[in-house]
This record gives structure tokens, C-alpha cells and sequence, in this order.
């Protein structure tokens, strides 16, 4: 058989399962000839059994103070107040290191399997049993713009394609009527570093997250202009199907034209699918208030998660929750400030991992809550804390990992991560391994390399057995 | 999720068809085995990185052999998991492996083309002569590539297809080298030319259009990372100068400059022109020192860079190590960022030599005195600019000077007076001073309080009368010293609307000419208890005038914290004008104070409470080591109802002539910081080279040792050495200009390979691929080219014309490889299926910029004018990048539109216009929905229709002709019958669909339009 039948065949066999793979094959995902070469790599890839098939990632902008929420040093409070026994700390801003500060919120053990939470985190600490909390993260640069793209794109400097492209490229959509990375912004405004949080980088723009935003039109250009009814649109596509059939006849071989044809009726379908999936009318009012719609302070971060939810169900690989600015990063005021965010973020994170399980999908999705560095445990000026690399904590939840387990642990007073010690890189590997793609083998040519999200060869990562169940 | 059964699927297919060497093998050999047998660690001698290396074998002979999997070694190894040793290939990935060397190991040469290219890699040789093979089967034998690709497809029997009709052909040339659609008339007279040459002339006439640089320049700027904006950090602040870079390539694209004088200038413009700031100014300077911009296209935050020493020292590496990264790939084809850390394993750079690259680059990137972006500019404005700037400045200055001298002329008429209530004495004996002054310092903290200030003595701290004026003696740094008047003032006047001053005369900031400015000149009002006559709280208001900013007020009673209450005015102090305060009840007992300069009541304002204005004082202070001179102290009140009315009507006549002074002054102020011939540039500063560092693991705190400037020494040649270090009295380092010389020196190795990359950079434009599919690799690990001899051809010739761009693509764009059809014919899709054979020209889509700069040519708004800066973008309400059409400038070509990293104007990006990381050396065309949502439903596509419509139906027409009309504008063809009746039968419906009236037929037919410009009939060049 010669190359282009087997094209042709494969093009076949695919649309006949649409809906599934070859709904992505066909039609967010087609590109030129160009896409032999895609698939090959993404086929190489994809070679492990999968425990997930979606991600949900609720990102955390500024860097959460583990010591404060997640990781509890009673000698920071025996030390209050005095200079930090252990001489210098690296801080970002260099000449307002103060003493020792302990936290003062009380930590308890939350659940059957007893993890420490903080006392703000009583809905998290309802979902213990089923998150894998780690303790022992680590990153490389106390710079929030750097710190950001190591942890969304495993380099320090900008324009590295993210964690959701990668994912989106290795395995596609479910749901090609939706985008497959969908990105949740905060109504409030972008968080620091904007849009390069969800680039594709030199990936092609299709594995870019799509913002999605609250109003009337959720994606820009997916209303149709004024006047134009579903019978005359139908008239136009209709037409332009018969003009690019024609022209597709002239050019068999090029199977974008193809693509194209499909693409003018997704697009169509889009338009409909796309407010489908964020009516949240449609749910009861019990799951409404489990996410805390009901209360100002959870209600807007809870209609985000709740979204969240509808959009995996439906097919979504990726769904990426961001904050304006960056609320974590608490140069001052940490307590007030922490308290604030816990009652903002709390009850709604636990709400999505509970909802998830209730409705069966917390298995083969991945929930992750994670900021892009920890806090130091002194203090930055009276009451705040600066940027640390060296410690920070994040929970996962569902998609193969460890149940009600806390991984690794950082030195007496929280600022080093001292054992079981995770990388981002280690992290990457991690998620990738579960969503069943080879983090080695998931590449893309970038300036004559085989380049990938996590360069194994140059961070020496690996995957961390003990997060997974 | 790839389910099973299409694994099994991939699986089953994967096995029969032969596998691509480029797509399928050569990324799996380098995934898997190039790590241990690659050109730096080729362990058993086994180098699988380049064709030629694999065919080679290793110290045990050949290790694969085509058709024949038992004579194999390489098949035999990785069948039985013994390669790669730790972590065997999948299934699939052998199965690959297999099917390749069954299907004879398509893509890998023979013996005989690798003895042709010696032993070394193809893509470092010197170019050799290359003779265009003679054919038989030629049926245009149009030029001599045509003859490089006949020959190659006589093997198989195929041919060169037959010459695309003229229709397509003016399309595709217009687009390829303009980036715009012929006009009707181009067309019409295209059609109706019928010498043998009618391609060669349009081509010269394309050539020679403006607009072929801002197409063809747009390629370059592409590869060389042009950006507006600096990227790296969130705020991706602006490059504002950036845009003369932009003009500057497309200006040397326009004029044809040879390629390598085009390298030579942007890697070291300066050195070549022995650039100094003295020299006159031309536009042949002009250009070589923008030229140099292309130093800094990479990203940069080191303007923003905030964080703790390390971070600032990686922030500087990172924009150094850019620069270095897009110099590499863009003129090289090389990948050089591998051996920051280590010996670059594909490629023969060692560890050491990027650090030698750095070094040549290291004195504009100099760790010790380092540049922040935007501040990498020179000055150098051509005589005439010069002389235009300086003419506009004298009539600035002219007319704030008249300005002043009306307002002062006014001020001095009209200037109201009011109830003089004190004034000063210092026209009487010396002797008067002490009869209503006191020196003494009011006691307001301690007991005893501060000595009092000398009247009448020359000793600081000491005040005097001389020549009519009172002489301030200031000693030291200490406050508290006072000279205040005897007399005590009602600072809370109690009409509303009434007020109280003080001004006085700042003579000079020195008493003594040769001495030091005063740092201050300070006074008191509300300052009580000069006669110990009991404390009240409040009072002691401070007024500090700084001569450099605006005025701040501190009040300083009770007890011994000074208060800063904020700051009022926005003149600071200077000798010759009047200054002093005034404040006026402005209702329920609050009160406002303005600052006064020439008696004019400034912006910036206070208001206080009765209780912080007791009844006191005014004085002067005495600190911080200055001494000042005063005259005319008046203190004025306005409380009768005809003086506060004067007062206001005052303030409203002077406000006109106060205006005209602040706009002088604010049109001198913009003179003079725009600065005329402001240029970007990227030079060395000092003659002395930086000590460059060799890095252990590219790790910015662990040196290995100094290395110098030095060449990659895959590329040297034998006998042509690396140039010296420069002249003395050189104003650089001369090392930029050592290497752009040793990069494009005719006849040399490097040259080649820049003459190769470039060639191979300008056929990717025509055809959509490369002869090397790799644009920015042409090392081992890149792709071998389909044709070697063309492209070595190409490259001669390219070099032989004096590096001209213009006849190289004339070679290319009048050859029957490109002016053939797009339609395949017979066994072709089965023999050439992907079309790299050049058995028919490519289909391919347009790129981002031709399709809004078309949208905008349809709708009759195209702005084809060149050159400037960029023309802004914004961020709409719904995260869309657009460009707002209430900016005059937004019909402008897409070249022009501000190419800022995080904000790419969204229309471009969805069509794949690149978001600038390094650089951009090819772009992946992709078909996605956003695409068709974008052409359906967007604002910018729907006006441009609009817009269209409106001209078509300007033109009396009967609907045939329209029919027939729109299709040749928005195709460049006229319809076939079958798409003529589908639209007819379109239009109908849809009129109905619409009402029937009048108007409804204007939108179905701007229906029918839009679904013209969305089809592929127009997107697509066939």
C-alpha cells in the first residue's frame, strides 16, 4: 500500500470513531503533511498504560507559604522573634530579611490518615484521605516570572511551550467541539506573567490554552455577527463546503483541505457546545452550594471549579484555574492575607475533588493545587514572608495517585526540602507517566533539538514512584 | 487516549508502508542511540547521527544493510533488547526499524554519493562547482535548477509537470514576493501579454515594487527575532526604537544589498565604518549603526531585573546567551546552545568554543558595565536633521520667552494687592534689622532652646542686610535656628473666600558667586513663640523649597517629631522669581494653602484645620550648610469683599498666559528629549575586551578559565587564519568585525555554510520547504538535503552574484520548478507523494500577514505606505489582540503592527505568525477551528466584506458581471459553472432567507463574499 492510501485509509478508519480519537485526528488537531511527523512522535510517546486521561490544575500565583498552610515547624514558633539560627537564607529581596516567624495558625490531622493541615483548610482537610499531599517540592529561581515558567514549562526562560500543550499534543481531545486546553482566567484580571502561563510555545498554536472568559462570549469570534440566523449560516457553510469540495477535488493528496471542510462545521458546533458547557444553571442547587456559590467569598473561585468540572466530563484534556496577580505572595501581612485566600479557595478546591469522585471521574482526572515556590520562615518585614525555592508544598488528587498519603519532608524550620526530595522536572515526569506518555520520548524539533518538557538527559528527572497508588 | 485497537492499528500499518527516514528514523536513532554512538562519543567507533556515518558502520564494519534484516547488526541488537541497553524501543518503534530496512532503507545514500561528498559533513564544505546534470526527458528546460531536479526524477521516469496557467502563476508570484494579490488590472494585462518573457518582466516589475521589502524583509526579521518589546519578564516592556531595525532590513532588502555586507553590518556596522562620534553623519552611518540592533533582537530583562545578585547575573547571561542562539541558527544553521553545558553531543562544538562565540559578542554584553535595553542607543542625526531640530528648538525658546515677558509684563501691572498688613526693612541702616526681627530660635522642645543667629554679622549662622537685601548665613546642619518677624499674623482669616500671603524675592541661592547653592530655602509661617510668650499646639508650619522638585510642608509643634504633611506646588526654587504661600478660608474653617511663584498660585495644594494655624510668625530657617538671599518680604491680606474679587479675577485672566509659558516650556522639554537621529544600536564600549568565562555545566558562579574570541572550529579553513585583533586607538574590542569577516569570506568554509542557509532560507519562502528540511539546522543532526547539488549550486550562484536576494529569487521564481502546475497527474502521488521531488509545485496557505493585509486590499483601505514606527495594538475587553480602527494607522501592512512577545494581534497568531521566543526560521501552517470562527464571525473580517461590498456595488453592474467580478477579485480567477450556479442558488435562497428587500440583497451578496474570502480558493496559492 503507498503512503497516501495509507493516509486515506487511516482517515477512514478514524472518522469512523468520531467522537473519540478520531474526532481529534480529524479536526482541532490536523495539520499539513507536517502532522506525519507529529503523529509519529506523539505515537512514539504515548506508550504507558494511562491512569488519567484530564488534568485539572489549580494554580496558586504567588507561592503559598507551605509553612503557614501545609507543613507545620513548631520550632519556627520556639523561635519567634529571634534571628534564624542557621545564618544566611537566599531571599529575593535582599535587605529586609527579619528574624524568625512562626505561624500562627494552629495545625491539626485531618481524616483517617491523620495528615497536618492547617486550621484554615477544613475542606481540604475533609478530602485528606484522598489527596497525595507533597511537602518536599523544590524549584530553581526565587523570581516569580522565572519560578512561574519552571513550574508550566520546566525552563526558566520565557516562551517554553506549558504543561498543558504538552499534554494536549501527546494525547489530543476527547471532545473536538471544545478546545482541548482550556484556561479558567480570573475575572479579576491575568495573573503575573499573563498569557505565557498557557503558551504553546514553539509547539504549533494549536496546543495553546484557550481562555475562557465569563459574558456573553466566552472565546472571542464565537458569536455570529448580528443578523446572521442558524438557517442563513446554515446557507453559507453550505455554500463554502461546496467551493472547498471543489477545491479539494483539485488537490486530493493535501489532506488540510480536508481539515478545512470539517473544521467550518466544528467551528459551528462550537459555537453551540462551548456556552453549553459553562451554563451552570443546569446544575442543582446542591452541587451549587458544595462548591460554595452560595457565599461571597468562595463564589466566584467555586463557579470556576464547578466549571471546571463540566468541562473534563465533556472531554476537556486540560483545564488550567488561574488567579489575578498574584494573591500568595504575601511580602506582608502573610497571616491576614493567608486567611483571606483560604476562605476564597478552600471550599471550592475540596468541592471539585468530592464532586469528581461522587460522579465517578475523580479516577482517570488529575487535580492539582499548586503554587510556583514556598515561603521563608522569617520574616520580610514586621509580618511577611519572602519567595523561597528550596521548600514548597502542593497536593494531587485522583488519576493514580496516592490516597491519603504526605510525601517527603523539609528541614525543622520548613526552608529546605531535605527528604524525598521532588524537582518540578520530577513532578513533569510524574503527571506525564500517569496520563500514560513517556515524558522522554514526548518531543518536538526546537532549533535542531528533540526538545521536551522535562530534558531528562540535562535535569537527570525521574518519576516519583511513591506519589502513585 | 489511544485506545487499543488503534494502537493495533498504527501497529498493523506502521509495518507496511516504508517509514520515512527523515520523519520516522532519523528522530528515533537520535531519541535512542546518538547519545552513545553520535560524533562526540561514537562508542565502538559508531556514529548513527548523519546518513553517511550510519552507512559508514562502526569499528566492526557496516551495521545494517538494505533489504536485509539478517545482515543487519543494528536490527539484530535492537530486536534483541541489547540496544539501547537500559531501555529498550517499543514494539512499534522496532517495528519502524524493521519495515525500513525491509523496504531498503529508503533515504540513506549510496556508497558512490558518499565517496562525491568526502569524508566530512556536507553542509561544512567549501562550495564547489556545481555542472546542472544533463537531461533527456526535459520538456521546458527553463534554467538550470530545473535540471539538478529533471535529473533526479529521469531515474523514475518522471518528469517536471506542465506550466501552471497565468492566472495561478500571477497570484503566486504576487503573494511571494509582495505578499498582496495582484490587481485587476495586473492580472488583465498578464493575461493579455503575449511575449515569451512575460514572467521574467513581471518579475523585474515585482522586484523592483517597495513592497517586495516588506515581504521578503519580513523573512529575515523572522530569523533574526526582530520583536518590539523586550520580553523575559511580565511587564515585556517596550523597545521603541526597535522599529528602524525593521525599516533598516527592509530598506536593505529594497535596495538589494549584498547578503554579506547585510551580515557584515548588523554583527558589527560600527567597526566597519570605523565609527566615531565626530565622523559626519550619512545615511550610509545611519544605516550600519542601526544595523547592529540585531545584537539585541533577543529578549532582555535586565532592565527590569530586580532580584538579588544571582538573579540579576542570570538575567544578563540569558540575554547574552540569546543573542548567541539566534546568530547561530540564523547565519550558521547551527544549534550551539547544547554546548553551554558540555560537548555538544550531535554536533563537533566543543564546551570550550561557545564560550569563544561569547566572546566575541561579550564587550556589547559587558558583565561589569552593563546596558540596560532601552538604553542602547547612540545619537547620530543626519546634518539636516540636526539643523531641522535645532531650528524648531531656537523657535520654542523664542516663544517662551515671550511667553515670560508677558506674563511677567502682566504680573507686574496687574499683580493684585491687598491689604499690606508687614514688609521688610532691609532698605534701612543695618542696625534696623534687629528692631523687627528676632533671632532667636522659638523654643518649642527644650528648655533654653538653641542659641540665637547673629544679626548683623558676617558668621554663620547669621543674618545681614547688604545692598538693600537680607543676606541668609547658613552654617552646618542643624535646624531649629530661626530669623522670624516680630510680628505675629492671623493665619485663619475668617471671611470664606478671604485670604492671607507672604512672598518674597529669591535674589539668588548664593551669596557669594563662587560659592555652593543653597540645598534648600526654608521658612516658617505660623512659627509663635519667638518671645517665649507660651505655647499653643499647632503652628511652626515649615515650607521647604527644593530647588530641584516641587515644595513639601512639615509641621513641626508641638514636640520634637517633625510631621510630613505632603507637597504643594511644582516650581522648584531658583534665583530671580518670587516665591511664598498663601492661605485662603475656603469654608468651615478650612484652609487652603497654594503655593505662590511670581504671585501665581500653583497646582499642588494642601488644606488644614484652624487648630494646625495658630496665630504667628513668619521667618526663615537656618540648616544644611547654604546661604541664600532675599528681598520684598510682603505679607498681604485679602479680606474685604472688593479685594477678594480682584484677587479671583486675577487668577482668572492670568491662567491664559500662564498656559502659553507651561506649553513652551513642555514643547522645549519633548526637544530636547527627543533628541534628533536617536538611533538603537548594540556596540562594544570599551576597546578592552571582558574576561569571558569557559562555565563548569554553564553554571554562572563556577569558572573554568578565561577564554577569548575564537572561531567554531568545525568551519575553520586551513588556510585562511582567524583575523587579528584590532588597530590601536580602536574604539571596540574588533571582535564582532573579525567574525562577521571570517563568516562571510569568499571562497571560506563558513561562507559556504551562510551561503547554503540562506539559499536554502529564500527556496523555503517559494516552495513551503526547505532542500534541507531544517532551516536552522544544517549540522549532523539536521537533515541531509533532498538536493545537494541545487542547493551547492544555488548557493555558488547566490554567491557569485555578489550575495544578490533578488537574483537568487529570480532564479528560483523563473524556474519550471516553481512555474509548473500544483495538480498531481498520474502515478505522481504514488512516486512523489509529498511533492519534495518537485514533480508539482506545492499548495500551499497563506500566511498570516497576506491574509489581513487582503482583507484590507479587498475592502479598498490598504494603507501601502512604508516605513515608521509601529502602530499600536490593544487588548480588547474580550482578551482579543486587535488593532483599533480609530487609529488612522490600522490599514496599515501587517509588518508594521507592534510586534510585542505577549501580545501578537490575535488574528495573526491563530494564523500562525509566530510569538517571538528566539526567532522564527519557518512556520508550521496549521488548520484549526479558531480559524474558521475567525473568518465566520470576527469583526475585522465581517467590515473588510463590508467594506468590499460596498465598492462592488458602487459600479453599476448587472448581476452576472458582479457574479463574475467579485470572483476574480477575491480568487483572482473566474468561477466554473458549477461554482457560478452554487452561488446563484446561494443568493437567492439566502435573499429570501433575508426578507427580500433591497438591503437584504446587499447582505446576502456580502454573505457570499465573506464565504469567498473564507474558501480555500482564496486562502490557499495553487
Amino acid at each position: 500500500m503507498h503512503d497516501s492510501t495509507w493516509k486515506l485509509n487511516r482517515r477512514a478508519f478514524l472518522a469512523s470513531h468520531a467522537g473519540g480519537l478520531g474526532a481529534l485526528a480529524l479536526t482541532s488537531l490536523l495539520h499539513d503533511d507536517k502532522l506525519n511527523a507529529e503523529e509519529a512522535r506523539r505515537h512514539a510517546a504515548v506508550t504507558l498504560k494511562p491512569k488519567a486521561k484530564a488534568v485539572i490544575c489549580l494554580f496558586q500565583h504567588g507561592g503559598p507559604s507551605q509553612i503557614d498552610l501545609f507543613d507545620e515547624k513548631p520550632l519556627l514558633r520556639k523561635y519567634h522573634g529571634k534571628p534564624y539560627p542557621g545564618g544566611a537564607l537566599e531571599t529575593h529581596f535582599d535587605k529586609q530579611a527579619g528574624n524568625v516567624l512562626g505561624s500562627p495558625f494552629k495545625f491539626m490531622p485531618y481524616g483517617q490518615s491523620g495528615i497536618e493541615m492547617c486550621e484554615h483548610l477544613p475542606c481540604t482537610g475533609a478530602i485528606a484521605d484522598e489527596i497525595c499531599l507533597v511537602r518536599s517540592m523544590n524549584t530553581e529561581s526565587v523570581d516569580h516570572e522565572q519560578a512561574l515558567r519552571a513550574i508550566h514549562g520546566g525552563k526558566l526562560i520565557a516562551g517554553m511551550p506549558t504543561l498543558g500543550s504538552w499534554v494536549t499534543y501527546g494525547l489530543g481531545t476527547e471532545n473536538a467541539n471544545l478546545p482541548a486546553y482550556v484556561v479558567l482566567g480570573d475575572p479579576g484580571g491575568l495573573p503575573v506573567d499573563g498569557e505565557r502561563n498557557w503558551s504553546s510555545g514553539w509547539l504549533p498554536a494549536v496546543y495553546q490554552g484557550v481562555p475562557f472568559r465569563s459574558g456573553p462570549s466566552p472565546v472571542f469570534n464565537l458569536q455570529s455577527p448580528d443578523g446572521v440566523t442558524g438557517k442563513m449560516r446554515r446557507n453559507q457553510l453550505d455554500l463554502l463546503a461546496s467551493f472547498n469540495q471543489s477545491f479539494l477535488n483539485r488537490h486530493p493528496e493535501k489532506s488540510d483541505l480536508a481539515a478545512r471542510i470539517t473544521n467550518f462545521e466544528v467551528a459551528a458546533r462550537m459555537q453551540l457546545a462551548v456556552p453549553e458547557a459553562l451554563d451552570l444553571t443546569q446544575e442543582s442547587e446542591e452541587t451549587q452550594k458544595l462548591y460554595g456559590l452560595d457565599r461571597p467569598e468562595s463564589e466566584e473561585y467555586g463557579r470556576r471549579c464547578l466549571t471546571a468540572r463540566r468541562l473534563v466530563e465533556r472531554g476537556v484534556r486540560f483545564v488550567q484555574i488561574f488567579m489575578s496577580g498574584q494573591p500568595w505572595d504575601t511580602h506582608s501581612k502573610n497571616a491576614e492575607q493567608l486567611t483571606k485566600l483560604c476562605q476564597r479557595t478552600d471550599r471550592p478546591s475540596a468541592a471539585l475533588v468530592q464532586d469528581l469522585k461522587q460522579r465517578g471521574l475523580l479516577d482517570d482526572t488529575i487535580v492539582m493545587w499548586t503554587g510556583e515556590f514556598g515561603r521563608l520562615p522569617i520574616s520580610q518585614g514586621p509580618d511577611g514572608r519572602d519567595h523561597n525555592r528550596r521548600a514548597f508544598s502542593l497536593w494531587l488528587a485522583g488519576g493514580g495517585f496516592r490516597k491519603g498519603y504526605a510525601h517527603g519532608a523539609t528541614d525543622d524550620f520548613g526552608y529546605e526540602s531535605v527528604k524525598d526530595v521532588v524537582t518540578v522536572h520530577d513532578l513533569h515526569a510524574t503527571l506525564l507517566t500517569n496520563l500514560g506518555i513517556d515524558h522522554r520520548r514526548l518531543t518536538y524539533p526546537m532549533d535542531g533539538r528533540e526538545a521536551s518538557l522535562t530534558d531528562a538527559e540535562v535535569t537527570k528527572c525521574r518519576v516519583v514512584e511513591a506519589l502513585l497508588a | 487516549m489511544f485506545s487499543k485497537e488503534i494502537l493495533l492499528l498504527f501497529g498493523l500499518f506502521s509495518a507496511d508502508p516504508a517509514p520515512k527516514f527523515d520523519e520516522h528514523i532519523i528522530p528515533l536513532l537520535k531519541r535512542h542511540c546518538v547519545k552513545c554512538h553520535g560524533p562526540v562519543t561514537a562508542e565502538a567507533r559508531l556514529n548513527l547521527s548523519t546518513p553517511a556515518a550510519m552507512l559508514r558502520g562502526g569499528e566492526n564494519g557496516p551495521v545494517l544493510r538494505p533489504h536485509d534484516l539478517d545482515a543487519s547488526p543494528l536490527w539484530k541488537r535492537i530486536a534483541a533488547n541489547e540496544m539501547p541497553p537500559e531501555d529498550p524501543l517499543s514494539t512499534d518503534e522496532k517495528s519502524l526499524i524493521r519495515a525500513w530496512i525491509e523496504h531498503g532503507a529508503p533515504g540513506l545514500p549510496t556508497a558512490a554519493a558518499l565517496a562525491a561528498t568526502g569524508d566530512g559533513h556536507w553542509a561544512f564544505q567549501k562550495l564547489m562547482p556545481q555542472n546542472a546534470p544533463e537531461v533527456t526527458q526535459m520538456l521546458l528546460p527553463r534554467s538550470a535548477i530545473d535540471r539538478f531536479i529533471q535529473a533526479d526524477l529521469e531515474n523514475d521516469g518522471l518528469s517536471l509537470g506542465p506550466t501552471a496557467d497565468r492566472q495561478t502563476l500571477i497570484r503566486r508570484l504576487s503573494y511571494d514576493l509582495l505578499g498582496l494579490p495582484p490587481t485587476t488590472t495586473e492580472l488583465q494585462d498578464f493575461l493579455n501579454d503575449g511575449s515569451p518573457d512575460a514572467v521574467e518582466r513581471l518579475v523585474d516589475r515585482y522586484l523592483a515594487s517597495p513592497h517586495y521589502g516588506e515581504r521578503i524583509g519580513k523573512v529575515w526579521l523572522d530569523a533574526a527575532g526582530y520583536a518590539d518589546s523586550n520580553g523575559y519578564f511580565n511587564a515585556d516592556s517596550d523597545r521603541p526604537l526597535a522599529f528602524r531595525y525593521r525599516d533598516y532590513v527592509i530598506r536593505s532588502i529594497n535596495a538589494d544589498k549584498p547578503f554579506d555586507r547585510f551580515v557584515r553590518e548588523q554583527l558589527a556596522g560600527d567597526e566597519l565604518i570605523g565609527w566615531t562620534p565626530d565622523m559626519p553623519i550619512t545615511d550610509e552611518v545611519i544605516d550600519a549603526l542601526i544595523a547592529t540592533h540585531f545584537l539585541r533582537n533577543g529578549q532582555d530583562g535586565s532592565g527590569e531585573s530586580d532580584g538579588n545578585p544571582d538573579e540579576v547575573r542570570a538575567d544578563r547571561y540569558y540575554t547574552i546567551e540569546g543573542t548567541m542562539q539566534i546568530t547561530a541558527t540564523s547565519l550558521l544553521g547551527l544549534t550551539i546552545q547544547c554546548a553551554k553545558c558540555h560537548e555538544h553531543k550531535f554536533e563537533p562544538i566543543p564546551h570550550r568554543e561557545y564560550y569563544q562565540f561569547q566572546a566575541v559578542i561579550a564587550g556589547v554584553f559587558h558583565h561589569e558595565n552593563w546596558i540596560k535595553p532601552n538604553e542602547r542607543f547612540v545619537l547620530a542625526p543626519l546634518p539636516a536633521e540636526r539643523a531641522a531640530w535645532e531650528v524648531r528648538l531656537a523657535a520654542a525658546d523664542e516663544q517662551a520667552q515671550q511667553a515670560k515677558q508677558k506674563l511677567e509684563e502682566w504680573l507686574t501691572s496687574h499683580r493684585p494687592r491687598g491689604k499690606i498688613v508687614w514688609s521688610d526693612d532691609f532698605d534701612g541702616p543695618p542696625e534696623s534689622l534687629a528692631e523687627r526681627w528676632s533671632p532667636k530660635a522659638p523654643d518649642d522642645d527644650a528648655s533654653g532652646g538653641e542659641p540665637a543667629v547673629a544679626l548683623n554679622s558676617d558668621v554663620a549662622p547669621g543674618a545681614r542686610i547688604a545692598q538693600g537685601q537680607l543676606q541668609v548665613l547658613e552654617a552646618g546642619t542643624a535646624g531649629s535656628r530661626w530669623l522670624v518677624t516680630k510680628q505675629k499674623f492671623d493665619w485663619t482669616p475668617d471671611t470664606v473666600g478671604a485670604a492671607i500671603q507672604v512672598t518674597f524675592d529669591l535674589i539668588d541661592r548664593r551669596v557669594d558667586p563662587s560659592g555652593t547653592p543653597a540645598e534648600r530655602t526654608a521658612y516658617y509661617i505660623a512659627a509663635h513663640d519667638f518671645d517665649d510668650s507660651g505655647a499653643k499646639p499647632g503652628g511652626n508650619l515649615l515650607i521647604d523649597g527644593n530647588p530641584a522638585t516641587s515644595t513639601t510642608v512639615y509641621l513641626d509643634y508641638p514636640g520634637t517629631d517633625q510631621k510630613q504633611l505632603g507637597e504643594i506646588g511644582t516650581t522648584p526654587y531658583a534665583g530671580g522669581r518670587n516665591y511664598g504661600v498663601r492661605i485662603t478660608h475656603q469654608q468651615d474653617r478650612k484652609f487652603l494653602l497654594e503655593h505662590l511663584v511670581d504671585g501665581v498660585p500653583e497646582e499642588k495644594t494642601l488644606t488644614f484645620t484652624a487648630d494646625q494655624l495658630p496665630d504667628g510668625a513668619f521667618g526663615y530657617e537656618f540648616c544644611c550648610g547654604r546661604s541664600y538671599i532675599v528681598d520684598n518680604v510682603v505679607v498681604e491680606t485679602f479680606d474685604q469683599p472688593q479685594e477678594i474679587e480682584t484677587l479671583a479675577e486675577f487668577l482668572k485672566n492670568v491662567q491664559p498666559l500662564r498656559n502659553s509659558l507651561s506649553d513652551a516650556a513642555k514643547q522645549i522639554a519633548a526637544l530636547k528629549n527627543n533628541p534628533p537621529g536617536k538611533l538603537p544600536w548594540a556596540v562594544d564600549l570599551t576597546p578592552n575586551p571582558p574576561s569571558v568565562q569557559w562555565l563548569n555545566r554553564g553554571d554562572y558562579g563556577s569558572h573554568k578559565e578565561p577564554v577569548g574570541a575564537g572561531p567554531f572550529s568545525a568551519l575553520c579553513d586551513d588556510d585562511k587564519a582567524w583575523p587579528d585583533t584590532p588597530a590601536e586607538n580602536a574604539r571596540t574590542t574588533g571582535r564582532r568585525l573579525a567574525w562577521a569577516t571570517w563568516v562571510t569570506q569568499p571562497g571560506s568554509r563558513p561562507a559556504s555554510l551562510v551561503a547554503r542557509v540562506q539559499a536554502n532560507r529564500f527556496w523555503q519562502h517559494h516552495f513551503g520547504f526547505g532542500i534541507v528540511e531544517t532551516p536552522d539546522n544544517f549540522g549532523l543532526s539536521g537533515s541531509p538535503p533532498t538536493h545537494p547539488a541545487l542547493l551547492d549550486w544555488l548557493s555558488g550562484e547566490f554567491v557569485r552574484t555578489d550575495w544578490s536576494v533578488k537574483s537568487l529569487q529570480r532564479r528560483i521564481v523563473t524556474s519550471q520548478a516553481y512555474l509548473q502546475t500544483s495538480r498531481a497527474f498520474g502515478e505522481q502521488l504514488n512516486t512523489d507523494p509529498d511533492g519534495r521531488r518537485y514533480t508539482r509545485a506545492p499548495v500551499r496557505r497563506l500566511d498570516a500577514e497576506a491574509i489581513r493585509d487582503t482583507l484590507l486590499f479587498h475592502a479598498g483601505i490598504l494603507n501601502d505606505q512604508l516605513y515608521g514606527p509601529y502602530i499600536k495594538t490593544d487588548r480588547a475587553g474580550n482578551g482579543e489582540v486587535i488593532v483599533p480602527e480609530k487609529n488612522l494607522d490600522f490599514a496599515r501592512r501587517s509588518v508594521y503592527l507592534y510586534q510585542r512577545r505577549t501580545q501578537v494581534v490575535s488574528m495573526l497568531q491563530i494564523f500562525d505568525a509566530p510569538t517571538i521566543v528566539f526567532n522564527s526560521v519557518r512556520r508550521t501552517p496549521t488548520t484549526i477551528p479558531l480559524q474558521s470562527l475567525n473568518l465566520l464571525n470576527s469583526e475585522f473580517v465581517t467590515k473588510r466584506m463590508l467594506e468590499f461590498t460596498q465598492q462592488v456595488f458602487a459600479d453599476k453592474r448587472t448581476d452576472d458581471e458582479r457574479l463574475q467580478n467579485v470572483f476574480v477579485r477575491l480568487w483572482g480567477r473566474t468561477p466554473t459553472a458549477d461554482e457560478s450556479s452554487a452561488a446563484q442558488k446561494f443568493l437567492t435562497t439566502q435573499i429570501a432567507e433575508r426578507g427580500g428587500s433591497p438591503e437584504a440583497t446587499r447582505q446576502a451578496w456580502l454573505d457570499l463574499h465573506q464565504m469567498l474570502f473564507a474558501a480555500s480558493a482564496a486562502l490557499y496559492l495553487e
